[in-house]
């Protein structure tokens, strides 16, 4: 054991570090305990003896996979940018050379942040875990017993999770809640999403996908048009629903990360009462979305670039045709640039349209050509701190986002919804 | 956006001086058309799409005129709550604040002076582009809020507002004023029309701050003033106790945890504490502080809104009106004071010099703006019942000082003592199981049990587990202003003060004062600045065998 009781930071509020490495989980569990041992111990600062830290509350666990080491560096970096608001035992673990000898490297850090005048005393555990062959293949027996007991489990799987697998199964019986990014994922993002549709329509555990938060400012958007009571009677009556997305020229098909979009239908269709018709299937990009009949179809957009998909929800009687269309951007590909809402009810049409700006999405509807409503919405991105503090501080589930990820699935073809 | 449908002065004044129904035909009459009219105004159904974004709602797009910009609370309360909204995005981009004061101040003066008190008062460090965008929606109108002209050029400002700022034809006018100004202005924003809210979805909200009146008739008064105007569903009575974060908690902790529920009765009370104490003095308040005392200041509102939580029973939903309801109606079941009960069981006290947190301070009444011979009270201590199923027999002892040893505000539920003594021999003083609820500082709950001291012997002894809420949730808590005025923006109403309920408060503590208008001159000051309060408060509890819990 390394470090006990030395003042990591001179700044307020006070830090104590412990750090110490282990070979087995009984040694973790010795090493921490030895740990919390001397913690109990008057502690010198610059102002002369200071309190002990008599007593420490824990409120979570909180499990990260990280299979590659970039994303355990990173993954890392935003546990500690929690900056201790939520005093928890973070496990991060590290999957090494699976195909090697079994082996189990620990490093047990601690750490107090003393209480000042604002702040409380709060501290966290973080144990760094290699595990390599045989032994890395079977996360959840490791976890387990290192778990403090009776606190809810959250898992946090940043990367590609391989959520059909055994030991991704396994590990998340021993979960409450699943943290992922869909919008990371590697492809189109499609046949994970599936399998995530598949996970939440199990029930458990509960599902946090940053992808889905990302977008709350859209939603706020397009809820907003109907808000405005003369305007609800066309949610019953849309024919379609047509997002585009940032696309890389020269990107080959399947490979820009489709999720987001995905999503927006998803939510959408979901809060309405939608059921899938036909599964999103790849077409001709000028073909996405394009709305026949009466009201002006989306035009076909010569900056659409690849191939985009096409779908049909059924509300009652009615047909919703869905389109996701790539476009070339120099935004991030798979961002969502815009969604068209468009509605068709006794001869009147309304057109939403929700556009990305700079800083955050403007609103626009029409009807019947005559503009009715323009909003503009700040949304700025939400750093991967802030978002998992939301995974971690939001509890119980958001029946809402299931049904997204439900019917997002049933988009994909998961048969989850 | 379309005009708003605004009333001439002849529709206004007749609506003001409608008479009351007198028969049971007009009465019907007044009832169908108040409904015709509830129908107009009616949202529809809810938006479907609205299901899961209560986090993610923005208010609409609006304008926030604030009268008294120029004063102390819009300065160190209001505008700071504004810009950390701002900071945090929960604010629409269409957004713009009219602040109007008699200063002879243009929009740069003022803006310079808010960002020098925005400095001085925020609660977190905000960056200064930050604070740029902020004030740039900020402007000022300089206007006599007596002279009927200020409202014209208010009505006229806000109208350019809304085509260049587009904040829509929604006002939210907020009064950081004397409370004297509060009936005039009203009575003004209804001469021209800004009251009215239109068809194309403009809306009109009004945020009164305390005191709403100084006694159940001037409340009243009030009220009446204010309806006039406007509709109850437009008024939002501030109580910004009501939006601290752990007050809130009181509502989850009593109705999200099923085990305190069954407990929480006369069965297994046997009395309450709520302590709302201050350590500073009037400060600079002195003035106000001359008219209003402890009762009427603290007792009135915040201890009621507090004793109200505790007792009330489970609302059908959170919703304002629900949840409002059983509010009003646990005020309303405390027992009537008269005279008797209150020589009885009320006791006030006023603060001689003393020494606070190692410092030494004047006695009240050498405070500025106090009469030297004030007998104003600055401590009061109360025994309330409640008279329903629930509570029936169990005292609320209630108190509220200046001067007091430390600022603290607690709720203390302390339970029966157990039927038999099984360890009276070994147990020294065996102490009931009590549960606190802190509210400031420290925010935590605790609960006090009986354990066995390790060892051979059968000792027993109380402990404390001790929840902190600070060190389960290391997070920011919002400042009750920011809370309360994001909730007015959106139209939330749970957390505000109805006017029934303002009167229902009014009716427990108007007895108190008229009684003490009635007795001798009080011996004050009965109490050294420093403690908790006079020995009376103590003897109050004494009486009934108990002692106010240590904080």
């Amino acid at each position: 054991m390394t470090g006990t009781g030395q003042m990591a930071a001179a700044a307020a509020p006070t830090v104590l570090r412990w750090d110490a490495r282990a070979g087995s989980v009984d040694e973790i569990e010795r090493e921490l305990a030895r740990i919390w041992a001397s913690a109990d111990l008057e502690v010198e600062t610059p102002h002369g003896p200071e309190r002990r830290i008599a007593a420490r509350s824990s409120v979570l666990n909180l499990v990260v996979v990280a299979r590659r080491p970039e994303l355990g560096i990173r993954a890392a970096a935003t546990v500690g940018g929690l900056s201790g608001r939520h005093p928890s035992r973070t496990i991060i673990l590290a999957a090494m050379d699976p195909d090697g000898p079994s082996s189990f490297d620990a490093r047990v850090e601690a750490a107090c942040a003393m209480p000042t005048m604002e702040t409380f005393e709060s501290c966290t555990e973080v144990i760094h875990l290699a595990l390599g062959g045989e032994t890395g293949r079977h996360l959840a027996a490791t976890v387990a017993p290192l778990l403090v007991h009776d606190l809810p489990v959250v898992v946090w799987w940043p990367g590609d999770p391989p959520l059909d697998s055994e030991q991704a199964v396994a590990l998340l019986e021993l979960a409450d809640r699943l943290v992922v990014d869909g919008s990371s994922w590697s492809g189109d993002g499609l046949a994970r999403l599936a399998q995530l549709a598949r996970l939440t329509a199990r029930g458990r555990p509960t599902v946090f996908d940053f992808a889905v938060v990302r977008q709350a400012r859209w939603r706020e958007a397009i809820a907003s048009v109907f808000d405005r009571t003369e305007f609800q009677p066309y949610l019953r009556a849309i024919r379609s629903l047509d997002v585009r997305y940032a696309s890389r020229p020269d990107t080959p098909t399947g490979t820009t990360n489709v999720v987001k979009p995905v999503y927006h239908v998803a939510w959408l269709a979901s809060r309405l009462g939608m059921t899938v018709s036909e599964p999103l299937v790849e077409t001709d990009s000028g073909d996405a979305g394009a709305e026949p009949g009466p009201i002006a179809a989306v035009a076909p957009d010569r900056s659409i670039q690849g191939r985009g998909r096409i779908g049909l929800l059924r509300a009652g009687r009615r047909v919703v045709r869905v389109g996701l269309r790539p476009v070339a951007s120099t935004m991030p590909s798979g961002t969502t640039l815009r969604v068209d809402i468009v509605a068709e009810r006794r001869r009147s049409a309304l057109r939403a349209e929700v556009t990305a700006e700079a800083d955050g999405v403007r609103v626009r509807a029409a009807i019947d050509g005559g503009p009715a409503f323009d909003r503009f919405y700040l949304a700025p991105r939400a750093t991967d701190v802030q978002l998992l503090m939301a995974a971690i501080e939001s509890g119980g589930r958001d029946r809402v986002t299931d049904d997204a990820i439900r019917l997002a699935g049933a988009l994909v073809g998961s048969g989850a919804s | 956006m379309s005009p708003p449908d605004r009333p001439t002065r002849e529709e206004t004044g007749r609506r003001a001086t409608l008479p009351e129904p007198a028969t049971m035909l007009e009465a019907r009459q007044a009832r169908e058309a108040r409904r015709r009219a509830r129908g107009r105004r009616a949202a529809g159904p809810p938006n479907p799409l609205r299901e899961g974004l209560r986090l993610e709602r923005m208010p609409d797009p609006c304008a926030f005129v604030l009268f008294g910009g120029t004063g102390d609370l819009a300065h160190r309360k209001v505008l700071p709550a504004l810009l950390q909204l701002w900071r945090t995005h929960l604010l629409p981009h269409e957004f713009a604040v009219v602040a109007l004061g008699r200063r002879p101040y243009d929009d740069e003066t003022f803006r310079a002076e808010v960002r020098s008190s925005l400095e001085a008062h925020a609660r977190v460090a905000v960056e200064p582009a930050v604070v740029d965008e902020f004030l740039a929606r900020v402007v000022y109108l300089r206007g006599d809020l007596a002279e009927p002209e200020t409202y014209e050029r208010l009505a006229a400002r806000l109208g350019e507002l809304d085509e260049a700022a587009g904040t829509g034809g929604n006002y939210l006018f907020y009064l950081a004023t004397q409370p004297s100004a509060f009936a005039p202005i009203v009575e003004a924003i209804g001469r021209v029309g800004l009251d009215h809210e239109t068809r194309a979805g403009g809306w009109r909200r009004i945020v009164i701050e305390k005191p709403f009146g100084r006694d159940v008739e001037s409340a009243q008064r009030l009220n009446r003033e204010v309806a006039k105007v406007f509709r109850e569903s437009q008024v939002y009575r501030i109580d910004h106790y009501l939006g601290k974060e752990t007050v809130r908690n009181l509502l989850v902790f009593r109705f999200a945890n099923g085990i305190f529920e069954p407990i929480w009765n006369r069965r297994y009370v046997d009395h309450v504490q709520i302590t709302v104490a201050e350590s500073i003095g009037v400060e600079t308040r002195g003035s106000f502080y001359e008219e209003t005392g402890a009762s009427r200041d603290f007792l009135q509102n915040h201890l009621m809104q507090l004793l109200a939580l505790v007792a009330m029973e489970p609302p059908a939903s959170l919703d304002a009106d629900p949840l409002r309801d059983e509010k009003v109606k646990v005020i309303r079941a405390i027992a009537p004071m008269d005279p008797a009960v209150v020589g009885r069981d009320v006791v006030r006290g006023q603060y001689g010099p003393g020494w606070v947190a190692g410092l030494p301070v004047v006695g009240y009444r050498e405070e500025p703006e106090v009469d030297p011979r004030s007998e104003t009270e600055t401590f009061v201590a109360a025994r309330l019942l409640v008279d329903t199923w629930r509570w029936s027999g169990v005292p609320f002892y209630v108190r509220t000082g200046k001067r007091l040893p430390k600022r603290a505000t607690e709720i203390a539920i302390g339970f029966r003592e157990v039927p038999h003594r099984l360890f009276g021999d070994v147990a020294a003083t065996p102490e009931p199981n009590l549960l606190a609820m802190r509210i400031q500082p420290d925010e935590g709950i605790l609960l006090r049990f009986e354990a066995k001291v390790p060892g051979l012997g059968l000792d027993v002894r109380a402990v404390n587990m001790d929840f902190s809420y600070g060190s389960s949730f290391n997070v920011d808590s919002p400042d009750a202003y920011e809370t309360l005025i994001l909730d007015a923006l959106l139209g939330d109403a749970s957390l505000f003060t109805r006017a029934d309920e303002v009167e229902a408060a009014w009716d427990v503590v108007t007895p108190i004062v008229d009684a003490w208008l009635d007795q001798p001159p009080p011996t004050f000051p009965d109490y050294e600045a420093g403690t908790w309060g006079p020995a009376s408060a103590d003897a109050l509890l004494a009486r009934d065998g108990r002692r106010w819990r240590r904080i």
